[in-house]
């Protein structure tokens, strides 16, 4: 550095004094740039729900009450999104059943009891692909396997919001091992000596302290996975989903829907987006988006709130 | 029998106990096999039918004039180059606001100013897809596309899906590139602020060198996702079921991922007779490839760093 | 207790489907309550309407109504996954061989009447356009041409003013898979394609969808673009488009598309609206029965004109009501 080497004589002071003289423009008007990005990025999320609160004002507004608990029907001052939320809401809902236990239990293998061995590796390099595999091809998974696969399609009854959230288990799944894995590794070492040293078995040790320990992150990403289920459309249109009219909605708490054709928000929002009908791809599309993104953020901030908690207690 | 005589297998656990540890590490074990089974049955669904596609086709109609499936035409390059297009804009969107908020977060920001503004990405991480599509179509495409360029196709175009996938991957360019940066150490910063370094100097000729291997990873972990990302191209691309080669960004563009919902979209499942519906599952094998391939290689450039430091 | 907290559900979902999937057929359609109708999406706006209403007063009857095109539609139709199929064109003879191989009896019921509506965006100049017209840019014969004038050549050979525009062409219309894609053709070019020995079809390169609204909002955003549509979506479209008057022959009378001009034939492109019910589902499920009962009389009045069809003249409603009575 030209500063470390300098090639007249200076005696220290002098050099202070020209620090101090001279203020760092170059480096305030990068240190502002940096900022001014931030805050683009910021007016960026600012802007878009400004734009779809808007949009979705007159059904907002007006009835609210109405488009949540209206089917599908022709005219779009008389639909609501009540079908979507039910699918929505069962697709989570799989999501969580499947997805969750699997994915904690392969992180638990991963984490506890895998042997550092070739197969160990290759299925942990497999988990990190299968991440960042796009949601589309999951999309033809489904198809091929859930919608119509040979058996298979006879338990799922073909597009129906089984199919639909076993399709959105398989894309959350390695998402949820990693979380999973990263709460379960950040568990102090000692909590396992401990248990070990009064005789308590493996799985003893990891049901009674490990996974309450790592608890908090492994929900942590849960949310978070169940957020992504919520939003994803490009699976759920290669598994085919109804935009014209279901006539039934069947009770929230008829599980037997899950076999049935259905709708879901986020597809919902596609085909409504796409129509010139400006009630439908305007009001009624925002006023959805509206409502999704209400679900989404607050499970988003939800485990946010919690990882924050847990971390400053932690290292507080 | 004495209390005072133990014995040596009640130490070891009774057998009941045993049994089940036994039965508890198969179960894991099954669940992390599931993994593979994902893998083999992606493969699988996307493999059988795209290689019958590939043997059935006849190859010249895959560098035609357009991506007319249902007429066998299946011009590749009009797909590659919207999705090129797209990826492009959306990387010159992402990777300087990303990468600066990086920067800002990792270097500049308070811990209170990281606090606050930390979650606020995570919350625009979390945005779906559709909805960036809805503001990319009603929002930027009017407002800021078609105010500059004339000729910008009005219900969509690659430009305005670009710009919409780009504001999705920034979360994503800015958390990776801010565990890249925080994970230089802090010596290194010392060492230079030391030896008498301004904070520029120290954070571009220091810092950015440092956690180069790391930022590339996010470049490319962004790339790979944008090239997959369905939603916003299908809803804010313009393009309709089919597409002319189009070389123009400000024109409708069918990304191969577009082209894959528009296969399936509106449709109760794909049902498309013979090539349409295998060319479904040919475009998804590239898809696959390309992003598998880009994703292996960003983590390894992420392996990289860690072990540096 | 974390896990078995979880599990607990998981085995109880796991026997409830298992349970239903047991007695429940793949299609998903085979219960009474269930129909499941799929096909054209120019028809499917009826058939929402009616089920909409027909489930008013039978509130145990569950109808799903999709419109992927007539094409896709009779796939699933003769693969016994619908109950009944919109189409908005006859079916055709590989497709009734379809069915018959699968055993799938159907009756064909004509429902309502549609203009197709030729557009372009609101700020072309030209009124009229005549049929040699037409064929000289959307033929087999007009591939790759980008500009109207580019098609004068042709259009002249053809019989058309051979005076075309000088502006570039782009064209948006329904694709393969659709019943209004069909009509075009075999209204449109056919015969001169014939004439011209060509195969029976367009140029393929063009902008397709299965979408009408999104064919609509390609051609609204430029005005020298070139498509077609159903007439109910062009009039819904209002000013956001052109609709152009037609006329068969060059220099023939100019016809624009109206209610009145459909129903009485004086508009060359008019095209007839069909829904296929299969009968031995019918015959299996009262409810599907009472459906189409329900059709033949409100789908073909108030369904038709609420979604801005041409209804049936008395003789032409009257002959749809006994095939469907004698089927």
């Amino acid at each position: 550095m030209a500063v470390a080497t300098p090639t007249t004589v200076r005696d220290t002071a002098s050099i202070a004094e020209s620090l101090r003289r001279k203020r760092d423009v170059k480096g305030v008007a990068f240190q502002a740039m940096m900022f001014l990005s931030l805050v683009i990025t910021l007016g960026v999320l600012v802007v878009l729900l400004f734009t779809v609160i808007s949009d979705g004002w007159p059904v907002l507004s007006q009835r609210l009450g109405g488009f949540l608990t209206s089917t599908l029907r022709p005219d779009a001052v008389d639909a609501g999104v009540v079908q979507g939320l039910k699918g929505t809401f069962y697709l989570c809902a799989i999501v969580a059943i499947v997805a969750f236990p699997l994915g904690i239990a392969a992180a638990i293998y991963m984490e506890e009891y895998a042997p550092q061995n070739w197969l160990t590796s290759f299925i942990q390099l497999n988990i990190r692909n299968l991440a960042g595999v796009p949601s589309v091809v999951y999309g033809i998974l489904g198809l091929t396997i859930f919608v119509k696969g040979w058996g298979i399609s006879s338990i799922t009854g073909g597009s129906s919001p089984l199919a639909g959230g076993l399709t959105l288990s398989a894309l959350v799944l390695p998402v949820v091992i990693i979380t999973a894995q990263e709460a379960i590794r950040a568990t102090p070492q000692a909590l396992r000596e401990a248990g070990f040293g009064v005789g308590a078995t493996k799985w003893e040790v990891i049901k009674d302290h490990i996974l309450p320990y790592a608890a908090p992150g492994i929900l942590t990403g849960t949310l978070l996975s169940i957020a992504r289920a919520a939003g994803e459309a490009a699976p759920l249109l290669l598994i085919g989903t109804i935009s014209g009219i279901i006539t039934r909605s069947a009770p929230w708490y008829d599980v037997t829907q899950v076999q049935d054709r259905f709708t879901a928000m986020p597809t919902l929002i596609t085909s409504w987006a796409v129509q010139p009908d400006t009630g439908f791809s305007v009001e009624n599309a925002a006023a959805a988006i509206v409502i999704l993104i209400f679900f989404v953020i607050l499970l988003n901030s939800a485990a946010i709130m919690l990882r924050n908690r847990f971390e400053s207690k932690r290292s507080g | 029998m004495t209390a005072t005589n133990w014995d040596i297998t009640e130490l070891q656990g009774s057998p009941r106990r045993q049994q089940r540890e036994k039965r508890v590490q198969a179960v894991v074990f099954s669940a992390a096999l599931v993994s593979i089974l994902l893998s083999v049955m992606i493969v699988g669904s996307l493999g059988f039918e795209a290689i019958r596609y590939i043997t059935e086709v006849d190859l010249s109609r895959l560098w035609d004039r357009g991506w007319f499936p249902r007429n066998g035409v299946f011009d590749l390059k009009t797909l590659i180059v919207a999705t090129l297009w797209v990826t492009l804009i959306a990387m010159v969107v992402a990777v300087p606001l990303g990468l600066s908020a990086a920067i800002y977060l990792s270097e500049y920001a308070s811990v209170r100013a990281r606090k606050v503004l930390k979650p606020v990405l995570e919350v625009l991480a979390g945005i779906p897809s559709v909805v960036l599509g809805f503001f990319a179509l009603r929002f930027i495409n009017p407002n800021l596309v078609e105010s500059w360029l004339e000729n910008a196709n009005s219900s969509g175009n690659m430009i305005s899906a670009g710009i919409g996938v780009g504001i999705l991957t920034i979360p994503l360019v800015a958390s990776i590139s801010e565990d890249a940066l925080s994970s230089v150490p802090n010596a290194l910063r010392e060492a230079s602020a030391g030896i008498g370094a301004r904070k520029l100097t120290t954070t571009t000729s220091i810092v950015l060198p440092a956690a180069i291997s790391g930022l590339v990873a996010a470049f490319i972990v962004a790339t790979s996702r944008a090239i997959g990302e369905t939603m916003v191209v299908f809803i804010a691309g313009g393009a309709a079921d089919t597409a002319l080669f189009a070389s123009n960004p400000a024109d409708q563009g069918l990304t191969m991922t577009a082209a894959m919902a528009s296969l399936a979209a509106g449709s109760d499942e794909v049902v498309g007779s013979g090539l349409a519906y295998g060319s479904l599952f040919f475009v998804g094998s590239i898809l696959f490839l390309v992003t598998m391939g880009l994703n292996v290689l960003a983590d390894r450039l992420v392996r990289k760093y860690r072990l540096e430091y | 207790m974390k896990l078995r907290f979880l599990l607990t559900p998981m085995l109880a979902f796991a026997l409830i489907a298992a349970a239903c999937g047991g007695s429940d057929d793949a299609g998903g359609s085979g219960e009474d309550g269930e129909i499941f109708v799929s096909g054209s999406s120019t028809v499917e706006p009826i058939s929402v309407r009616v089920a909409d209403e027909f489930f008013k007063t039978n509130p145990d009857v569950n109808i799903a109504v999709n419109g992927p095109g007539t094409g896709d539609g009779f796939k699933l139709f003769c693969d016994g996954e619908t109950d009944i199929s919109d189409a908005s064109r006859a079916i055709k003879d590989e497709e009734a061989s379809d069915c018959e191989e699968n055993g799938i009896n159907w009756v064909e019921l004509k429902v309502g009447i549609d203009g197709i509506a030729i557009m372009s965006g609101p700020g072309n100049p030209i009124e009229c356009l005549s049929f040699p017209d037409m064929y000289s840019i959307t033929s087999p014969e007009a591939e790759g041409v980008q500009n109207w004038a580019d098609a004068n050549e042709l259009n002249a050979a053809v019989g058309g003013s051979g005076d075309l525009p000088d502006a570039p062409l782009t064209i948006t219309a329904p694709g393969q898979e659709s019943g209004t894609y069909a009509s075009f053709i075999e209204i449109v070019l056919e015969d001169l394609l014939e004439e011209r020995e060509q195969d029976i079809t367009t140029r393929f390169d063009y902008q397709s969808s299965a979408n009408d609204n999104i064919i609509i909002n390609n051609i609204s955003s430029d005005d020298t673009s070139f498509g077609w549509v159903g007439f109910a979506f062009a009039e819904e479209a209002g000013d956001s488009v052109k609709v152009f008057s037609i006329s068969e022959e060059e220099g023939g009378d100019c016809i624009a598309p109206t209610a009145e001009t459909i129903a009485d034939n004086s508009y060359p492109i008019a095209r007839d609206l069909f829904i296929y019910v299969n009968v031995d589902k019918a015959a299996e499920k009262p409810l599907l029965a009472e459906f189409v009962d329900f059709y033949m009389d409100y789908g073909l009045t108030t369904a038709v004109t609420d979604s801005k069809y041409v209804p049936l003249d008395d003789a032409a409603m009257a002959e749809t009501r006994a095939a469907w009575s004698g089927r």
